[in-house]
């Protein structure tokens, strides 16, 4: 029982990933889109519909990997990310338009 | 070239482009060349919303109360929100529907052009709820010099390009002489030009004019103010959203050349346009603003802030079309409206109050005898 619930942490610490912005550094989890957790995190980003259609929270993806679980309908630009839907799936860096 | 109801031809819809092909004949949603305007049309219907389902008693009393340069900011807002769904619930039909090529697309502009006339319902239910006399309101529309000035700005693309596809359609190719306006030449490159530069327009309508009034209308809520007017609005504006997703998917849909390879070009020579497009309705949207501010300004909205908020949204609108941000503001001046604009509260029947996009009558019909293995009798 010990042993499992120990790999489920370790399994957890290998999803964190880190999102540089300037010169913010802020660690997320693949469990969750990156606008919730940028917001705990106390970071304003502008949202409207928070499910992937109006393209409001798109940021610039300077560098790393995001994927999308559902395909959003609103466009993404090549080298921009949909912050409400995308859930990080490496180290990665951003910066607001 | 004529415009046919029914076009008889056999061909594969899945290898038409999404304008200036053939023709739609059977309408038909098993299979898509685009499956992103099948998808709007879902999320659309979804969000099927009335404006007698929001009560408005309270704005009555609001607005007597209101001061007079207030009421001036709320009645011009709402007449030029009134002028620009007059536009959107019949344009896109008039001018797009005579050329369009696929049938999802077809659908979703009439689905998108319905949903406005659901706005311009709204805003007969509002005005009757706030003044005694709503021809005073409406008539004011087409007098109002202000007001003019930016019909003549949102519905001049349109109006151009259903003048030449009524042209190509009896004509065909060439340079005919219109009365009243000289020569006009029809040119396939031509058409594409004026379509490509009328979805730009529409765009800028959508998600640059309409936000700018979305603002003014928080602004009185944010102040506890007209709040049944700020919950249609909110309506609206989630509708809103998904409508301008849907010209941006056009406009990068013709750009990047995967949908029609002449589009492409059409699209690249048209960018100084489109930049000019954009950067001229938001200098109109900031003149707006000083007019509606020019008695006095409210609390926590004036003419300054209304133009900082215009020139940071028109950026972020340039920046999804693939175009480079024009003005400074980096910043949204009014992080308050994100509040306000947010779908997922949006609050029609109690049923949808955890999910915008409620469905009604969603069966599951895939059960098997696992599924009993819980009853017991």
């Amino acid at each position: 029982m010990t042993l499992t619930s120990k790999q489920d942490i370790s399994q957890k610490k290998e999803q964190m990933h880190r999102v540089l912005l300037g010169k913010k550094q802020i660690l997320v989890t693949e469990d969750e889109p990156l606008l919730v957790q940028l917001e705990r995190a106390g970071i304003h980003v502008e949202y409207q519909c928070r499910e992937g259609y109006c393209s409001s929270c798109s940021i610039k993806l300077l560098w790393g990997n995001v994927s999308y679980p559902f395909e959003p309908l609103a466009w993404v630009q090549s080298g921009y990310l949909l912050a409400c839907c995308a859930i990080v799936k490496s180290d990665i860096e951003i910066q607001f338009l | 070239m004529s415009y046919s109801t029914f076009n008889r031809k056999k061909f594969d819809s899945m290898k038409e482009p999404m304008f200036f092909g053939e023709n739609v004949n059977v309408a038909r949603y098993d299979q898509q060349k685009h499956p992103i305007f099948e998808k709007l049309i879902e999320k659309q219907l979804s969000f099927f919303w009335r404006p007698e389902e929001v009560d408005l008693s309270n704005d009555r009393k609001d607005f007597q109360r209101l001061e007079e340069h207030e009421q001036h900011i709320f009645l011009s807002n709402l007449k030029y929100q009134t002028l620009l769904d007059s536009v959107q619930g019949r344009s896109p039909n008039v001018a797009l529907l005579p050329i369009v090529s696929l049938p999802e697309l077809e659908t979703w502009i009439e689905t998108w052009s319905f949903s406005e006339t659901i706005h311009s319902r709204s805003y007969t239910h509002i005005i009757r709820n706030i003044v005694n006399d709503p021809t005073l309101i409406f008539d004011d529309i087409v007098t109002n010099e202000e007001i003019t000035k930016r019909a003549d700005s949102v519905s001049k693309y349109y109006d151009n390009l259903i003048e030449m596809v009524n042209l190509y359609n009896t004509m065909g190719f060439g340079t005919f002489n219109v009365p009243g306006k000289g020569d006009v030449e029809i040119t396939m490159p031509k058409l594409k030009k004026a379509l490509y530069l009328t979805v730009a327009s529409v765009n800028v309508l959508e998600a640059v004019r309409f936000y700018v009034s979305f603002a003014c209308s928080f602004g009185f809520a944010e102040r506890t103010l007209m709040e049944g007017n700020a919950k249609i609005i909110k309506l609206i504006a989630r509708d809103e959203a998904l409508h301008l997703t849907g010209t941006q998917h056009m406009m990068n849909l013709m750009a990047s050349g995967k949908d029609d390879p002449e589009m492409a070009i059409i699209a690249e020579e048209c960018k100084d346009d489109v930049r000019n497009i954009f950067i001229e309705a938001a200098e109109q949207e900031k003149e707006w603003a000083t007019y509606l501010f020019k008695d006095g300004s409210m609390i926590g909205l004036n003419a300054q802030i209304l133009g900082q908020y215009v020139e940071y949204i028109t950026n972020v609108r340039m920046q999804a079309v693939g175009l480079d941000t024009h003005f400074e503001t980096k910043h949204n001046p009014i992080p308050w409206i994100n509040a306000w604009l947010v779908s997922d509260n949006v609050q029609v029947a109690p049923q949808e109050a955890e999910i915008s996009s409620y469905l009604v009558g969603q069966t599951d019909n895939s059960l098997d005898d696992s599924d009993f293995d819980d009853f017991d009798l």
